[in-house]
């Protein structure tokens, strides 16, 4: 009985150091991922973002002086459960962070009516880009189809285009067809034969069809769009099956470390597009060492905080603290309320002094949104797998906005339209 | 003593076969209808209209259907998912191809061709029987969800290859879509599964349900009295597929807004599965008990540390839960192996005669 009442009252103390805690944060809910079957993806991503905000928390007390509560709320990658945390957070959070392109889509639809702005940085629907359409939702810095159009320009400055082959290996899902009208309208325009080759989601850890495939069509280029086991499933089979690593491209969410390490030097030569790249001499890194790991707050190691996916994890972030920092300096208001986040996210100026500022040079390229363009196109980096670690084999690419833009309006226009009535904001389309 | 049946004199034979002979099961119903009807919308969060109210409705409602074809005409089915996916495909079809249909009469329409597609996997039921039937509605399941990735009519030849619930109005309100709100969606949807239940119970006390119960028990002894086997076990996956479809229609339309085919895939069948086996095979009742434990437990589950100040992690709270749900289905089949329903019925009879147990 003792040991019930003592529950209890740690239960209401618990309840009432909750209450006063909540007197002034910013709460960034944020739709992690540590359990199922992508958590080894996930982790990473989660302790990078995690650990730059405990760092903030514990260097400047927060943003602007006030702490942000980053609170996590598991999904395990299952869009139910990413639904039921979306609408167990709503009610107070100033953002959300969806964290799988299946829960982005269930959660986007109703951006106009909950009023929070979505930050999917380099995930989501590429069309999201169209922030007249998309009002509430962001997918800084690079959308897919930047992806996609980064790496056919490396290819053209790598050996040309016109009449190659490209076998597309992607996760049969959303997320994997997401680049699909983009590569068809571009291998139209280029002169390159495409060969979409799906994945099923059951098939991931055992792609032998789709590599006999691969083999079959003999393509110069394989490129592929992959997540979770996915990737370290294609990247063995390419192994065993002797395709040249030079010839295998993979998107930002197929450069894991952890994946390469697998096959180690035999994996040399696999390139992966990325848009952030890790910097362990950023003093950035140095103050997590210091506010962070020697206090005992992450749940991150050594090992893993020098992989590309926990790097990934700070600038991700990096942008969300400093979309609530534009906003405080232009509200002049320290507690930013959903709305005026999305004011700052819409005016994100990352240049590259701010990122000397912020300690992270060379870790994203800078990049600037505006109320019409949510995405910010920062181009990015072709990173290589040297059989040890990534690195840089390309300057800094640019994706072709020329070819992309008309894309991006027509699809946001088609889905305003399938989800009548579907607010655009007026004020910005006359302004640009 | 609250149970006591001493006094109620049935008169006629129509007071004796009425849905409900005992009165204060009459009056436990009404209380929980007018729980669900009146109270609940009058004093749930948002939160708990869209993680509890609304899916534990649907839910029930796919494990009534699958408890159809398997709790009383014994036909073992794991492609409860695909059918509902079949009916929830219908229902974008016909809302996208017809946008003046009422969404109601589009969820209610859906369910027959799921109904159709049914009959078409049940036909292999003539033949094959238990396990073996098993494995040729997984079949249904896994071409189903195929088709709904391959076949790009059916999602519009949109690029995500998912469908998205557009908004729908029905007379000047949205019921669907993001613009609608939880209320109005949750009414919808206890609507229809009132309905459905009530149907559902009378079909199952009737000469149908009498016919399936007999196939069930033994087939060969059911045709030998005079039942014809085909009909007795097509109009069952009719009726179940019917049922099954409606509740994934509702499932897309009335609580997720957006489906992608993968949703529809063989872990959403077993959940079901799942749901009818621990509420109990051959009850109604059974189905709710048994979406209250399996859908809405874990989410009341995972808000506990927090309403309790516990700084436990979310990823721990997780592992915790399914744990916690894991030994909860095994310590209620272990005392009961005939589901939640039974243990239900057991209790009653007990308190029925309590307290003076003979």
């Amino acid at each position: 009985m003792t040991r019930f009442t003592r529950l209890a009252a740690a239960a209401a103390l618990g309840a009432l150091m909750g209450t006063t805690a909540m007197a002034q944060e910013l709460f960034t809910p944020n739709l992690a991922y540590r359990t199922g079957p992508f958590a080894a993806t996930g982790i990473p991503l989660m302790n990078g973002q995690a650990d730059y905000m405990t760092m903030l928390n514990n260097r400047d007390g927060g943003i602007g002086g006030v702490k942000v509560n980053f609170e996590e709320c598991e999904t395990g990658y299952s869009t139910e459960k990413g639904v039921e945390c979306y609408e167990k957070t709503k009610g107070k959070a100033i953002v959300t962070q969806p964290w799988s392109t299946g829960i982005t889509l269930q959660v986007l639809p109703k951006s106009n009516v909950d009023e929070i702005p979505i930050l999917a940085p380099g995930y989501g629907f590429s069309p999201m880009a169209d922030g007249t359409v998309f009002q509430w939702a962001f997918n800084t810095p690079s959308s897919y189809w930047d992806g996609a159009s980064m790496i056919l320009q490396y290819l053209e400055q790598n050996g040309g285009l016109d009449g190659k082959k490209i076998a597309f290996l992607h996760l049969d899902h959303p997320y994997g067809k997401e680049p699909i009208p983009y590569l068809e309208q571009q291998a139209e325009e280029k002169g390159f034969e495409m060969v979409p080759i799906p994945v099923g989601l059951k098939e991931m850890q055992n792609q032998s069809a789709q590599w006999l495939q691969i083999r079959r069509e003999r393509p110069d280029y394989v490129v592929m769009w992959g997540w979770g086991a996915m990737n370290a499933g294609a990247i063995t089979e390419a192994v065993k099956t002797k395709f040249p690593m030079e010839n295998m491209i993979g998107v930002w969410w197929a450069g894991h470390d952890a994946d390469l390490k697998i096959v180690g030097e035999e994996g040399a030569g696999y390139k992966s597009i990325s848009w952030s790249f890790p910097n362990p001499d950023a003093p950035v890194l140095a103050d997590i060492q210091k506010h962070v790991v020697d206090e005992g707050l992450t749940q991150s190691n050594a090992e893993e905080m020098k992989g590309v996916f926990y790097n990934r994890g700070l600038v991700i972030s990096m942008i969300l603290a400093e979309g609530i920092r534009t906003a405080q300096e232009h509200f002049e208001e320290p507690e930013v309320s959903a709305e005026q986040l999305r004011w700052g996210l819409e005016n994100l100026n990352i240049t590259e002094a701010r990122l000397d500022e912020l300690g992270m040079t060379g870790m994203v390229p800078p990049f600037a949104t505006s109320c019409a363009d949510h995405t910010g196109h920062s181009g990015g980096w072709m990173t290589e797998w040297d059989g040890e670690k990534f690195v840089k084999v390309s300057d800094h690419l640019m994706p072709d906005s020329e070819s992309i833009r008309p894309l991006e309006e027509a699809k946001a226009a088609e889905y305003a339209e399938a989800n009548a009535p579907w607010p655009v904001n007026e004020e910005c389309s006359a302004t640009n | 003593m609250l149970y006591r049946t001493a006094g109620q004199f049935k008169t006629s034979y129509q007071a004796d076969q009425a849905l409900f002979p005992v009165r204060q099961d009459a009056v436990l119903l009404g209380l929980i209808l007018l729980l669900a009807w009146v109270i609940f919308p009058l004093v749930a969060s948002e939160f708990a209209f869209q993680t509890l109210l609304i899916p534990i409705l649907i839910y029930a409602l796919a494990a009534l259907g699958l408890n159809i074809l398997t709790g009383y005409a014994g036909q073992l089915s794991l492609g409860t998912a695909a059918f509902m996916g079949v009916g929830a495909y219908a229902c974008y079809k016909l809302v996208t191809l017809m946008p003046w249909l009422n969404p109601v009469v589009a969820i209610l329409l859906s369910g027959a061709f799921s109904a159709g597609v049914g009959v078409a996997f049940g036909i292999p039921s003539l033949r094959i029987k238990g396990f073996y039937l098993a494995i040729a509605t997984l079949a249904a399941q896994f071409f189903l969800v195929w088709l709904f990735e391959k076949w790009g009519w059916l999602y519009n030849y949109n690029a995500s290859g998912a469908i998205q619930v557009p908004n729908l109005e029905m007379f000047g309100v949205y019921v669907a879509g993001p613009q609608a709100s939880s209320t109005v969606q949750y009414f919808v949807v206890l609507g229809v599964v009132t309905l459905l239940t009530l149907v559902c119970i009378n079909l199952t006390r009737g000469n149908l349900g009498r016919t399936w119960k007999a196939t069930r028990d033994m087939d060969i002894a059911a045709e030998l009295i005079g039942i014809n086997l085909m009909r007795s076990k097509l109009t069952a996956f009719a009726i179940s597929s019917y049922v099954v479809g409606v509740a994934g229609a509702l499932f897309v339309f009335m609580w997720r807004g957006a489906a992608e085919p993968n949703l529809f895939d063989i872990p959403l069948s077993f959940r079901i599965l799942f749901i009818a086996i621990i509420g109990g095979l051959g009850s109604i009742l059974g189905n709710y008990l048994g979406a209250i434990l399996i859908v809405g437990l874990p989410v009341v589950l995972n808000t506990l540390p927090e309403a309790l100040g516990l700084p436990i992690s979310s990823a721990t709270v997780e592992h915790l839960n399914i744990m916690i749900v894991g030994s909860l289905i095994i310590f209620f089949l272990i005392i009961e192996p005939h589901g939640l329903a039974r243990l239900w019925a057991l209790i009653r009879e007990k308190l029925i005669i309590w307290p003076f147990p003979y």
